[in-house]
């Protein structure tokens, strides 16, 4: 088990700027994610870290020791790929057994430690089969068996639900959070899907253009992002953004919008705000905290507004309406079973407490 | 559907005609004569039975060109595999000018063997050839070696003269094979530990098996059938020393026109490759 | 940083190893052109001259004004007439085969056997064949005679060129109200122009660089520039101007033309089992 840590890294593709300046630090144990879009710069972050990936300047280090210029085989990390790389030809016991055998390992040795690796990950019964004889889900786990046989004190994940289909995803992302659960190591994984960041992190670093846009506990990054970028990319439907300006209402603030729609800022928040007056800002709120407004529910800090539903989207769970606010798209979430009809007038109840200001020059939450 | 049987006979029927016609009625001949007693001197059409087959276990000549058939292909196949698999490790990770380099490299495979033989007679000519220059450069006097003549030198000749023409045919194609590994397990492999020569024979080698498995039966079937280089640098001399099975069945045939004698030696020749090739292929897996 | 200086260094020593295999594998060729260049004295100069005072065509000349050059022509006529033929009976069959699987492995598997055939073991009846038909020494024979020979290796590559075109795109047209062989004009030869280009290349190159065939078929009329070559040998001395210059003029198409299909120089010299 180790720590990491990353001081000034930067990469370059030739002339493209692929990582800029990356300071992050791991404690040993933790559960890390690199999430972000496509081309971020997550999946090389991680393969510098590998070894399998020089780098530009900047150091590597793991447990204290700098590996910049070790190559990936006396860095002691495990790593699994998005398309699991097994070997073909080797049977799923020698797979799992390669590593052990490249370091001469006793073969008594690699007999109890290939076996409990497949038990911890119910594939002891395919230990015989090719490769090409397993489903994703299996051929998943026989990579993940692979990594953890070594004891290694770095684990590596690249991407590895993303060739699985949905429901068998849902699985192994459990499974995996299971094992860290078990193992304790230090694990860092990387993936573009926000819900594995959500679900499995100790610790999110959302990456974004080859730099660390925010980093910390999930929930954390999820209520109190630091920008409108980190905002809008965790949460599934993502949050709405409303262009409005912050005017004088009554003794307090309110949010004024396009369509002249008054939303009142609540008084604690107001007293923050209070030399911003007259001051443009966007209006992020999650759809989760809009919803329909009920007779009698007296919170303060919920706006109320009417509104025409454009679009119902039921999932089974709950259901999402779209409306138009401020000349923009919303949505709202609404009760499973409130399906109202398309252009139905609804009151709805947006929870102020809970909505973001954000500067829109810099993308800044205020 | 008859209508798509006519277009479909129409579209095979020329092209089977023309194979059958080429094909089908040498071996038919081949069969034939081998049994009779067809000689340059008598032209006698009777049953003679087996006793052309006979006389060729008998014939030396015959045997020894067989031999020196075998030692060509046993000497030129591995060390054609083993230059090209290192010419293509060379090559394979990233290079400044690769397709130029490999565009160059590939000129001596579609050169005709003649031309091939005939080059290297000049490069072994014993007096106007560089390659004696340069000998005698680095022994310090002046080398007469007669490559295309000494029999101790003849065989290093031809086989300098092949393996320079298609060592390239193994690169290109184990070149191609290379490039297609899966670099994924080439890094799963870097991370677990393994070092080079593991990683090449555990993995790397059986991912390219397929092409190899096919390259050396292509070579190996052009070894056997070897004439043009030999017949160029050599005419399989001096006096039979470098007489490939080939240049043996010619010489037979259309020198001393020992006609059915000579049928029977080309028709166990047949015979022998269709029993090789067919095994190599039931393990090969050639036709999709 | 070590490891990147590592590789800058392997890399240079790799390049460096390259270019000395690719002088060593040129060196040969170069020596033939630069023969063919050189003047009588040259070639027998001793020690050997190693770069011509001046690329002077005497060489050459001398073979046209013999005739003998007349050798490439045959060996230009019969390669292309062959090649032609080989390549439109081959890839109508190989449609076949592709497409309706006609004949099943077992033809597919005797078309690519006759490929296996040694030329040698088959060499001596066909003549025999040849002179009852009185086809020896023609162009019709040797043209007959290569067709033959490279149409499996025709029809195998184009099977492989045809599967590799979606089946979709003919099935439209046959909606569209094409009949079978508009389909071939019109949809199949177009989108398989690329395989039909290198696999007549190769074709080409076959018939061009065969030497036992011609040799026994051809006497006088229609001898090939492999043939012509061999003229040269004498049994005391070898007509070294004529044989480079000869060879020059009969490797210089070649060069010309595989040039072009670099692209598919792997699948055509691995009978379509590398894709390269």
């Amino acid at each position: 088990m180790a720590d990491l840590k990353i001081s000034a890294l930067h990469k370059y593709y030739g002339t493209m700027h692929a990582v800029r300046g990356i300071d992050l630090e791991i404690p040993a144990g933790e559960f890390t994610v690199l999430v972000g879009q496509s081309g971020c710069g997550k999946s090389t972050l991680l393969r510098t870290i590998a070894g399998l990936e020089d780098i530009g300047s900047g150091t590597i280090a793991i447990a204290g020791e700098v590996v910049n210029d070790l190559p990936p085989r006396e860095r002691d990390i495990a790593m699994v790929f998005q398309n699991y790389a097994l070997y073909p030809y080797m049977t799923v016991y020698d797979n799992i057994a390669f590593g052990l055998r490249a370091r001469k390992t006793p073969r008594s040795e690699i007999e109890s430690k290939v076996q409990a690796a497949a038990k911890m990950l119910a594939i002891d019964h395919l230990l015989d089969r090719h490769p090409r004889q397993l489903s994703g889900g299996q051929l998943q786990r026989v990579a993940i068996g692979r990594a953890i046989v070594r004891n290694a004190r770095l684990y590596l994940f690249d991407e590895p639900l993303s060739n699985l289909d949905a429901q068998l995803r849902d699985e192994m992302r459990g499974e995996i959070k299971r094992l860290h659960q078990e193992l304790g190591k230090t694990m860092i994984y990387v993936t573009h899907d926000q819900i594995e960041a959500m679900t499995m992190a100790d610790r999110i670093v959302l990456m974004r253009e080859g730099r660390i846009e925010q980093q910390g506990a999930p929930l954390d990054l999820y209520e109190r992002p630091a920008t409108k970028y980190v905002a809008g990319f965790l949460g599934s439907p993502a949050m709405n953004f409303i262009p409005a300006q912050l005017v004088a209402d009554g003794g307090g603030l309110a949010l004024r919008l396009a369509d002249n729609t008054r939303l009142a800022l609540p008084a604690q928040r107001a007293a923050r705000y209070a030399t911003q007056r007259d001051r443009a800002v966007t209006l992020g709120v999650r759809p989760e905290h809009i919803g329909r407004a009920r007779a009698g529910d007296t919170r303060a800090g919920l706006a109320r507004c009417a509104a025409d539903i454009d679009l119902v989207q039921p999932t089974g769970s709950r259901t999402y309406g779209t409306f138009r606010l401020g000349g923009q798209e919303v949505i709202a979430e609404l009760q499973a079973h409130d399906v109202p009809k398309v252009h139905e007038r609804v009151e709805l109840a947006i929870d102020m407490n809970r909505a973001l200001l954000i500067d829109p020059q810099t993308e800044a939450v205020l | 559907m008859t209508r798509d049987r006519q277009f479909q006979t129409t579209l095979i029927a020329p092209s089977i005609f023309v194979l059958l016609l080429i094909g089908v009625f040498p071996l038919v001949y081949l069969l034939v004569v081998s049994f009779q007693g067809i000689t340059m001197t008598a032209n006698d059409t009777s049953f003679h039975g087996l006793r052309n087959f006979a006389q060729l276990m008998q014939d030396t000549r015959a045997w020894e060109s067989l031999l020196h058939t075998l030692v060509f292909t046993g000497v030129a196949l591995p060390l054609e595999l083993v230059l090209g698999l290192l010419m293509a490790q060379l090559f394979i990770d990233h290079l400044p000018g690769r397709p130029v380099f490999v565009a160059l490299l590939v000129l001596p495979v579609v050169v005709s063997p003649i031309v091939s033989g005939a080059t290297w007679s000049l490069m072994f000519d014993n007096r106007f050839g560089p390659i004696n220059q340069v000998i005698g450069w680095l022994a310090g006097r002046e080398v007469t070696l007669l490559w295309t003549i000494q029999p101790n030198l003849v065989y290093p000749a031809i086989l300098v003269a092949e393996v320079w023409q298609w060592t390239p045919f193994m690169f290109l194609l184990l070149l191609a094979a290379l490039s297609a590994v899966d670099k994924s397990q080439l890094e799963a492999a870097a991370i677990d530990g393994a070092g080079y020569w593991r990683t090449f024979f555990r993995i790397v080698l059986p991912a390219i098996w397929p092409v190899m498995a096919v390259a050396i039966l292509i070579r190996g079937l052009d070894l056997f059938r070897l004439f043009d280089i030999v017949w160029a640098l050599t005419k399989g001399g001096p006096g039979t020393t470098t007489e490939t099975l080939s240049i043996f069945t010619y010489v037979k045939g259309f020198q001393q026109f020992e006609t059915s004698y000579t049928a029977a030696v080309a028709l166990l020749i047949i015979f022998a490759l269709s029993v090789a090739v067919t095994l190599a292929l039931r393990r090969v897996q050639l036709s999709r | 940083m070590k490891v990147q200086h590592r590789r800058q260094v392997t890399q240079a020593a790799r390049l460096a190893g390259a270019v000395l295999l690719t002088v060593g594998f040129l060196f040969p060729i170069y020596w033939l052109f630069m023969m063919s260049f050189k003047t009588a004295d040259e070639i027998y100069a001793y020690p050997p001259v190693w770069w011509p005072s001046g690329l002077q065509l005497g060489n050459y000349v001398v073979l046209f004004k013999d005739g003998d050059a007349r050798a490439v022509w045959n060996s230009l006529v019969v390669s292309s007439l062959s090649t032609l033929a080989a390549m439109f009976l081959g890839t109508i069959c190989a449609y076949s085969l592709a497409r309706f699987k006609t004949g099943g492995d077992h033809l597919a598997n005797w078309i690519i056997s006759q490929r296996m055939v040694p030329p040698i073991a088959v060499v001596f009846p066909i003549f025999l064949l040849y002179v009852w038909f009185h086809w020896v020494d023609t162009y019709f024979g040797l043209i007959l005679l290569y067709t033959a020979f490279n149409l499996p290796y025709v029809i195998w590559m184009m099977r492989g060129y045809i599967l590799d075109i979606p089946i979709a795109l003919e099935q439209a047209a046959l909606v569209d109200g094409y009949t079978r062989w508009q389909v071939l004009w019109k949809v199949v030869f177009p989108m398989c122009r690329a395989g039909l280009f290198a696999t007549a290349v190769f074709t080409f190159v076959f018939a061009w660089n065969d030497f036992i065939f011609a040799l026994v078929l051809t006497r006088t009329e229609v001898t090939t520039y492999t043939v012509q070559v061999t003229h040269y040998f004498g049994g005391q001395s070898n007509f070294w101007a004529k044989i480079s210059a000869m060879s020059v003029l009969g490797t210089v198409p070649i060069f010309i033309v595989v040039g072009f299909m670099q692209r598919y120089l792997v699948r055509g010299i691995s009978l379509g089992a590398v894709k390269g």
